[in-house]
């Protein structure tokens, strides 16, 4: 009874599935290799390998969208928040956990920074841009701030509920021994919360790394682009070669598919734990 | 005594910890909410000097025809796409946790889309959908292949809806599956002494016990699919015929782009409105659906 | 202690990010040369301002001129005059962003300017007429202009030995000529919405009278009347078009036509270099759109693809000045016309390129007007109606299109409508 045998069928229709997922990749890949020449409308011209695998469009690609500037910015920005989130968010998440069962207060602030996960972004960019501004967060700063601000409704939300699962006791017996609230914390607390922390990190970064609005409105001129922004600029002005536009494309996507690729297990296990512990 | 002095003590960190976190929130969360909603009675164009023009911005919205397409548009968009993406991502999570081969090789593959961005995502479909698809149609020779499905003022919407549910399903089916290896194997086997067919087991079995992940989904799902934005610029740009303009894509592209800062910020003041609303609702109702069993 | 340890690096790392972005966002200041900054919005032309800027700063020991030109040209300028932070100088077209701009008074009076002289009156006067309500001075120099009519495939109409039409009938006599040959005539590419004012500004200047969007405000004449032999003719095009123009963009339509997909676009000029980035080897024609059955009733629309506005906040007028003397050289002027194919607004006879020469003519006798989307709100995005009017297919789809047109007209500038009643009202008592 409790011995199944393998599900071949099961089996065969998902990995046929795959080929929904996969073929938009493909396409992107042999697009990115070929030259404007052999950009064909009948079918097997379209599905075919590019005649040579040179790397001419990724070395043009890299020189017009100034890559290596954006995927810098990217990663400050998305290394920057991931930090902070998990640093800020998990003492809000401490805070507002522990209290909120006894104190109407704190029960309050729970509610009102979560509410905050329903305020659509459209609503604040106007007023976000011009407050920034005269703030002098037109930067990635400002960019880093907003990020921590808007991802704290769903973290401290995780958090909290994360905490439930932690014994009160654990704290007190560290503060038996005489540490302070802020010391307990960080030494009992912050490590045991090590599993949320992934599950916020991943979360974190996989909406801060391709969020375009966000940037496109914030970053001033000079202050540079992130990846998925430089596609958008480069849309206007080398539109005409589909072959140039999808290297870029493929280029944008490397960095964040390599790590997938290295910690697809972390990632999936990270983001299935803020599904049943949140 | 001395113990309540250190509770005191406690209470006065903890507050000390949680205000300038709440300080940050309300200065870049609140505040700008606040001042969105005073624009809105504004005919402010972003720039230059303004008048106080009242309530007429929320009178115009309800007799703005453009605007109702877009609302129109976006919970057409956003309805179809809860529900194929919940649908789909049941199915794709039961399959996943069948007794299959290369099980996590196939679940890694699933996921993919989701780590991708909706902005190059958009742009590589709308090559698929302007050239490939239609030269698959002509080569098969099948009639409505070979026409790009986002030209078309009936059906553009289905092409944003394809690429949004393909790329939201990965997290729902996650999800899901999280869920369901929350199920005790010992009820499953109780439902097989029972006899129980396969859609009865899952039907008064797995998805009873998958309820409180169905809620979660559906309000994370229906809010996502209520913001499109990335999928519209990349995709279609509002078109043909402003056949596909959304909400968010309306505000940014008239409230930043064109001089309608006031006028948009009454429709940004509604559209959380309505998100709100709609959240509340579907928690009640799900809350009410798992009481219920 | 290991907890700390961990704490600590954490803590570490954050504070690292956060000094390495100082070190990044804080640039050094030691220079002490004037600075101008030029923001122009035609990322296009990025080369041609880089070597503007790279020759300004050679020939200028004191000032250091910074060109910038974003994409989203219009969304980024109206994000920084939302936030307040002001360019010295922006280069924008002669349209409506330039009228709301002006409206709102955020421009410099530069009549003491005296390159100004040197400017086509045609030109200063189309500015003029984008004054929402008239004003006293002068607020642009308009630098290039375009025009719009057909480009056209010079090699494959020798080939055929096509002629360039005169008149709407002999056009429309080509397009089934060229149709029958097995040829497409035209190309569309209405998915980018805006591309549906090519057509329309070349059929609305030869049709429509240049002050219509004036009249239908002060409540004149309306749309429905003035538009209705535009939009008649607009959607007859289609006949000749690609068999589904909302499914390719404007990139689209230039790649096709540089490949010799169709005959003939009806776009403006400013789409020749784009063309030729996707085969520079084609050899592109333009003539002016024959809308008319009377030839000399055709006029060749021509509006000002770039102007140069100082801002109001500007703190050292003469050093802006030396960069509009510096721009307005013809020297200086040739490097961009070269990169665009445009015309100069100037005066001085410069030399026009080579796929323009049929315009010639009527650019020498001023035989042009403004386009008429230049006087369009953006907000309102009449584009969008012309592809909704050219996509339906009811009956009456004309009398729809033009009844909205002339509804939302008085909807989207209702309070300019009630500036310029007042100011008349006042004019009178």
């Amino acid at each position: 009874m409790k011995k199944r045998t393998t599900n071949y069928m099961i089996t065969l229709l998902l990995v046929l599935g795959c080929i929904t997922v996969l073929f938009p990749l493909y396409m992107t890949i042999i697009i990115a290799f070929k030259q404007p020449a052999e950009m064909t409308n009948d079918i097997g011209g379209v599905l075919a390998f590019p005649s040579s695998w040179s790397l001419a469009n990724f070395a043009e690609a890299i020189r017009v969208t100034d890559f290596w500037h954006s995927l810098f910015n990217s990663l400050i920005i998305t290394v920057a928040t991931i930090v902070l989130s998990i640093l800020i968010h998990s003492v809000a998440g401490y805070v507002i956990g522990r209290n909120m069962m006894e104190k109407k207060s704190y029960k309050f602030l729970y509610f009102y920074i979560v509410s905050g996960m329903f305020v659509p972004f459209a609503i604040l960019m106007m007023p976000l841009v011009k407050q920034t501004s005269e703030m002098g967060l037109d930067n990635r700063i400002g960019v880093i701030l907003l990020y921590i601000v808007f991802y704290m409704p769903m973290n401290v939300m995780l958090y909290s509920g994360y905490l439930k699962n932690i014994p009160l006791a654990m704290e007190e017996a560290a503060e038996m021994d005489g540490a302070s609230t802020w010391t307990a914390y960080w030494k009992v607390l912050f490590p045991m919360m090590a599993p949320m922390h992934a599950t916020v990190a991943i979360l974190t970064a996989l909406g801060t790394w391709n969020d375009v609005m966000t940037p496109l409105v914030i970053l001033s001129g000079d202050s540079g682009t992130t990846l998925p922004l430089a596609q958008l600029n480069f849309q206007t002005q080398f539109g005409t070669n589909y072959n140039l536009a999808f290297a870029s494309y493929l280029l944008a996507l490397i960095p964040i598919l390599i790590f997938y690729i290295i910690c697809q297990k972390q990632i999936i296990n990270g983001v299935a734990n803020g599904a049943v512990k949140g | 005594m001395k113990k309540r002095k250190s509770m005191n003590h406690k209470d006065r960190t903890f507050l000390l910890m949680i205000l300038p976190i709440v300080a940050i929130f309300f200065l870049f969360n609140t505040l700008p909410l606040i001042r969105g909603a005073v624009y809105s009675f504004t005919n402010y164009k972003g720039y230059g000097s303004y008048d106080w023009v009242g309530i007429r911005n929320y009178i115009d919205l309800f007799t703005d025809i453009r605007v109702g397409k877009s609302y129109l548009f976006t919970f057409k968009y956003a309805v179809s796409g809860m529900i194929l993406v919940n649908v789909i991502s049941i199915m794709l999570a039961l399959a996943l946790t069948a007794k299959i081969r290369i099980k996590s090789t196939l679940r890694g593959i699933y996921f993919l889309p989701n780590i991708l961005g909706g902005l190059i995502v958009g742009y590589i479909f709308s090559f698929i959908f302007t050239y490939i698809i239609p030269s698959i149609g002509t080569a098969l020779n099948i009639g409505w292949m070979q026409n790009s499905i986002l030209a078309s003022e009936r059906y553009a919407w289905i092409g944003v809806l394809i690429v949004g549910v393909w790329q939201a399903v990965a997290m729902n089916t996650i999800i899901y599956i999280s869920g369901l290896q929350t199920i005790p194997a010992e009820i499953y086997e109780a439902g097989m002494i029972d006899g129980a067919g396969a859609w009865k087991t899952f039907s008064s079995l797995t998805l009873p016990m998958l309820m409180p992940f169905v809620s979660i989904n559906l309000v994370v799902s229906t809010k996502n699919m209520l913001m499109v934005f990335d999928q519209i610029v990349s995709l279609t740009k509002g078109g043909p015929a402003q056949s596909t303009e959304s909400i968010s894509y309306l505000i940014y592209r008239n409230g930043m782009g064109g001089g309608q800062f006031g006028f948009q910020s009454a429709n940004a003041v509604i559209f959380f409105i309505v998100i709100v609303a709609i959240s509340l609702c579907q928690m009640w109702m799900t809350n009410k659906r798992e009481e219920q069993l | 202690m290991k907890y700390k340890l961990w704490q600590k690096c954490t803590a570490a790392a954050g504070v690292l990010t956060l000094l390495c972005m100082q070190g990044c966002t804080g640039g050094p200041a030691e220079n002490e040369k004037i600075q101008v900054e030029l923001v122009q919005y035609k990322p296009e032309a990025v080369a041609a301002f880089e070597e503007i800027e790279h020759r300004f700063n050679e020939e200028h020991q004191n000032i250091e001129l910074t060109i910038s030109s974003p994409n989203e040209a219009a969304t980024v300028l109206k994000t920084r005059f939302i936030r307040g932070d002001y360019p010295d100088i922006i280069g924008i077209g002669g349209d409506m962003d330039y009228a709301n701009f002006l409206d709102a008074e955020m421009f410099m009076d530069i009549s003491d300017w005296e390159g100004l002289d040197a400017i086509k009156p045609v030109y200063r006067e189309m500015d003029k007429a984008l004054e929402l309500i008239p004003k006293d001075g002068v607020y642009a120099v308009p630098y290039a202009a375009n025009c719009s009519g057909i480009l056209y495939n010079k090699e494959m109409f020798t080939e055929h030995g096509w002629e360039i039409p005169k008149t709407w009938s002999e056009f429309i006599a080509l397009c089934e000529q060229i149709q029958s040959e097995g040829i497409q005539p035209l190309y569309a590419g209405y998915k980018d919405t805006w591309t549906c004012y090519g057509p329309w500004n070349a059929l609305a200047v030869g049709l429509a009278d240049p002050d219509v969007c004036e009249d239908v405000s002060a409540g004149k004449t309306t749309f429905s009347a003035e538009y209705a032999e535009t939009a008649e003719k607009m959607k007859l095009l289609l006949q000749y078009t690609e068999p589904n123009p909302y499914a390719y963009g404007y990139n689209d339509a230039c790649t096709a036509f540089a490949r010799g997909q169709s005959a003939m676009y009806v776009i403006g000029s400013f789409a020749i270099a784009q063309i030729l980035s996707a085969n520079p080897e084609m050899n592109i024609g333009a003539f002016t759109f024959p809308a008319n059955e009377d030839e000399s009733d055709n006029i060749l629309t021509s509006g000002i693809d770039l102007q140069f506005s100082v801002m109001k906040d500007c703190e050292n007028k003469a050093a802006v000045y030396a960069v509009l003397d510096f721009l307005n050289r013809d020297d200086i002027i040739q490097i961009y016309l070269d990169n665009q194919i445009a015309v100069s607004c100037k005066n001085s006879g410069m030399e026009i390129h080579q796929q323009l020469s049929e315009m010639k003519p009527y650019l020498d006798s001023e035989r042009v007007s403004d386009f008429h989307d230049h006087h369009y709100p953006s907000e309102m995005s009449v584009d969008a109606m012309i592809q909704t009017y050219l996509i339906d297919t009811a009956e009456n789809s004309a009398e729809k299109f033009l009844k909205s047109f002339d509804e939302n007209w008085i909807r989207y500038n209702r309070d300019l409508i009630r500036r310029m009643n007042e100011r008349k009202e006042g004019a009178e008592q």
